[in-house]
């Protein structure tokens, strides 16, 4: 596959966050404006110079960029988009953005997902109408992403053998990086056994293989790599990007095998390339099975690969290193993408444990060591970035 | 009977209506493309293979193949909160060339013995007097 056009041309100048909660007690428009703030202020430019936005959602949950352009008396929006693709569509949003940018439609675009997606959610219950094609799914009861995700699991255990241990060792290893982020809302270390003995929710998988849900907002801005290398951080670069999902083989496969050839030949690299990779994480073995199809470790492998611990913070290629959906906060993948600017950027994650330069002690600092490319993934490997540095 | 059903119901459109009026008959119905013979699924006018408009409603053998499956058991949603685990599984249906890829319910059997590549055949259950639904047991 080509190079994209739009290599190194655009880059994310600006990253921002609230705290991650349970239930914020504040409203939404309030969390993203917080987190608009934080990523303007991060870029070094004023919040009236965004002149794009662009959010995404599942189930509606969040706010509209119009209601945040009247809540921040932004001057001048040239482009916005609502989209309500989901946890998929994550890298894809940021995309949207770099395209924005290199078109010259916009300047400096704002990339945002908010939500009360624990408190609310709660408050909002589950009733839906079979319509459309849920009319197939739903009287079945197909109610959770569990279920609609978790045949993917199933049927990879049965072609390659994966275990529930497996899995387990995925868990246990992104609470081991939540530990050193100071904003994960899941701290305390687990092991193998607690996740054996958590219970089901939906067969192939138990409470400790679930994102969480959560309260808070992220924020981040793209704009051209020109400006971006006058602004407060040095750039991380957008390599390539691909969003949109088809048919797979089977199953046992995601459309991360379907986008993975277009997104390393569009930056020119080779998976072997990628130093960190955040990779959407909303059940353990969904993670793994986009691990093989972005090529991290051969097809069928996955298993042994996370058994051997080869997804740690100083392993082959180190994955999900904020601990990620499953432990550090859902925001449907944009925090994956928080996550590989801060370890792309040269002073490093500001969030983990080490007080001064990053050690490399992993009781301490999350930092992985001297990255230059990383990969971010959305539901399904639905989008997918390459950034480097 | 028809108020106490507390599941949800499918809300049958033009594309699924015929498959519903044929699940009442207790006739698993799948369409096939007039014109290059190809099965298709979830129910939809147009031939996803030649794009021909013209199709025939089919009756299938109801025998197919386990393809994967899950098994929801944190479930709180009125009715299935007390069915609660069952299994949801993808069934492929014999004779569709893979094709036809039902999502359905297998009952009949423990979910602990569902197995992927299990062979099932469908059952009908009246759910109230305008919709009955398609599920499988084991062959």
């Amino acid at each position: 596959m080509p190079e994209q056009p739009i290599k190194d041309k655009t880059a994310i100048a600006g990253i921002g966050w609230t705290a991650f909660s349970r239930d914020s007690g504040r409203t939404v428009i309030d969390l993203t404006c917080e987190a608009t703030l934080k990523a303007a202020d991060d870029a070094g430019i004023s919040p009236h110079d965004i002149d794009g936005m662009v959010t995404y959602f599942h189930e509606r949950d969040t706010i509209t960029p119009r209601e945040l352009t009247h809540a921040l008396q932004i001057p001048e929006i040239n482009y916005s988009l609502f989209n309500n693709m989901g946890g998929g569509w994550s890298s894809a949003a940021v995309l949207t953005a770099s395209l924005l940018v290199h078109g010259g439609i916009c300047k400096n675009v704002l990339v945002f997902r908010s939500a009360n997606g624990r408190s609310a959610r709660i408050a909002r219950g589950t009733e839906r109408r079979a319509t459309g094609n849920a009319q197939y799914l739903l009287p079945y009861g197909i109610l959770h992403a569990a279920a609609t995700f978790g045949y993917r699991a199933t049927a990879h255990m049965a072609k390659y053998g994966t275990t529930t241990i497996d899995m387990a060792h995925l868990a246990v290893t992104q609470r081991k990086h939540a530990t050193l982020n100071k904003k994960a809302q899941m701290r305390t270390p687990i092991t193998v056994e607690d996740h054996q003995n958590s219970r089901w929710i939906v067969y192939p998988y138990r409470l400790l293989d679930c994102c969480l849900q959560t309260d808070g907002a992220v924020a981040l801005i793209v704009t051209s790599a020109e400006r971006a290398r006058d602004m407060r951080h040095p750039p991380v670069y957008i390599m390539s990007g691909v969003g949109g999902e088809a048919a797979t083989r089977g199953s046992w496969e995601t459309n991360a095998a379907n986008a993975a050839p277009h997104l390393y030949g569009g930056a020119g690299i080779t998976p072997k390339d990628v130093d960190v990779a955040e990779i959407y994480d909303p059940f353990t073995l969904q993670a793994m099975i986009h691990m093989e199809d972005y090529g991290f470790v051969p097809k069928g492998e996955v298993g042994g690969w996370v058994r051997e611990g080869k997804n740690g913070l100083d392993g082959e290629t180190p994955i999900n290193t904020h601990g990620g959906l499953l432990s550090e906060a859902y925001f449907q993948g944009l925090n994956h993408v928080i996550e590989a600017v801060q370890q792309l950027r040269p002073e490093g994650v500001v969030d983990d444990l080490c007080e001064g330069p990053h050690t490399y002690d992993r009781t301490k600092c999350r930092q992985v060591r001297d990255p230059k490319i990383a990969l971010t993934c959305g539901e399904d490997g639905g989008s997918s970035l390459l950034l480097r540095n | 009977m028809a108020t106490e059903y507390a599941k949800i119901l499918p809300v049958p459109d033009p594309d699924s209506r015929a498959f519903w009026d044929a699940c009442k008959q207790h006739q698993l119905k799948a369409q096939r493309c007039s014109k290059c013979g190809r099965f298709r699924w979830p129910p939809n006018s147009v031939c996803p293979g030649c794009f021909s408009w013209d199709f025939e409603w089919v009756q299938l053998s109801g025998r197919g193949v386990v393809e994967s499956f899950v098994v929801p058991h944190d479930v709180r949603a009125p009715g299935f909160k007390d069915e609660a685990p069952y299994v949801v599984a993808h069934i492929v249906m014999d004779g569709t060339d893979g094709n036809v890829r039902i999502t359905s319910n297998v009952i009949g059997c423990n979910w602990e013995d569902v197995r992927v590549g299990m062979p099932v055949e469908v059952t009908f259950e009246d759910a109230t007097e305008d919709i009955t639904l398609h599920k499988f047991k084991p062959a």
